[in-house]
């Protein structure tokens, strides 16, 4: 499965990342909370990157792109939605470990939430 | 994949059954359980509260569920293969005592790695749970 996405996506991104990005900036407004995750030196790359294909549906580039950007920025935006919804996603994170926290989109001290999400 | 010998069986039972001990002693203000159930939210100190009083339970739950599943699987004498499902407790649950092994043992990105039996305990697990979700992502 996981060799198949990186071939698909590689032969023809835009018809793969496009819904994903004007998804993430339709949403925006109307879903104030965002889950970061957060990088950690125990979690394994590959356990982060099947962890978020898992609970989220992402592709495993886009996955493979979320954990990329854990591991180098120190952490990135993995869902956005209602508050239900985040502390939820949120849940299910730490139910398998991830360091996930929740917070309102735009937080002040936090410069790089919107840019994670819109990726 | 993950042809484990009566003595991994035997070690990796003992691990987990830590894990549940652990995680059902009540202990909460503990660094090996903050690891395990971090705060949700940061900048609000109340709606963490509420957070852990809803969701600790059914996290505590969740991981118990997850070890008694991989628990039985090593009890068994029958030589059969894990199922996809008992595979991803597997990852999970001994990437739960990962997360404590690390944090006793100061596991960091830009330090020396740590010596010893631990920590050779530790690269064992990361091994286990590294070729166990490569058996998930290459079903």
């Amino acid at each position: 499965m996981g060799i198949e996405c990186v071939t698909l996506v590689a032969a023809a991104p835009s018809t793969i990342e496009k819904p994903d990005v004007r998804d993430d900036q339709t949403v925006a407004p109307d879903n104030p909370w965002v889950v970061l995750v957060w990088n950690d030196p125990i979690n394994l790359m590959s356990y982060v990157t099947y962890v978020l294909q898992k609970l989220f549906g992402y592709s495993l580039q886009k996955a493979t792109e979320l954990m990329l950007d854990v591991h180098h920025k120190g952490k990135a935006v993995v869902s956005s939605g209602t508050r239900e919804k985040a502390e939820m996603d949120v849940f299910r994170l730490h139910e398998h470990g991830l360091w996930a926290t929740m917070q309102k989109d735009g937080a002040t001290g936090d410069g790089s939430t919107g840019s994670g999400s819109t990726r | 994949m993950l042809d484990l010998d009566d003595e991994q069986r035997h070690l990796l039972r003992r691990l987990i059954g830590e894990v549940r001990e652990l995680i059902t002693s009540g202990a909460s203000d503990d660094v090996k359980m903050r690891r395990l159930f971090p705060p949700a939210y940061t900048d609000d100190e109340e709606l963490d509260t509420e957070y852990q009083r809803l969701m600790r339970d059914e996290l505590v739950a969740s991981r118990l569920s997850s070890i008694s599943m991989v628990d039985e699987f090593l009890a068994a004498t029958d030589g059969r293969a894990m199922s996809a499902v008992e595979v991803e407790a597997f990852a999970s649950s001994l990437n739960a005592v990962r997360l404590i092994l690390g944090t006793l043992l100061g596991v960091a990105d830009d330090a020396d790695e740590p010596e010893g039996p631990d920590f050779a305990l530790y690269q064992y697990l990361s091994w286990l749970v590294d070729s166990a979700i490569n058996a998930l992502m290459t079903r």
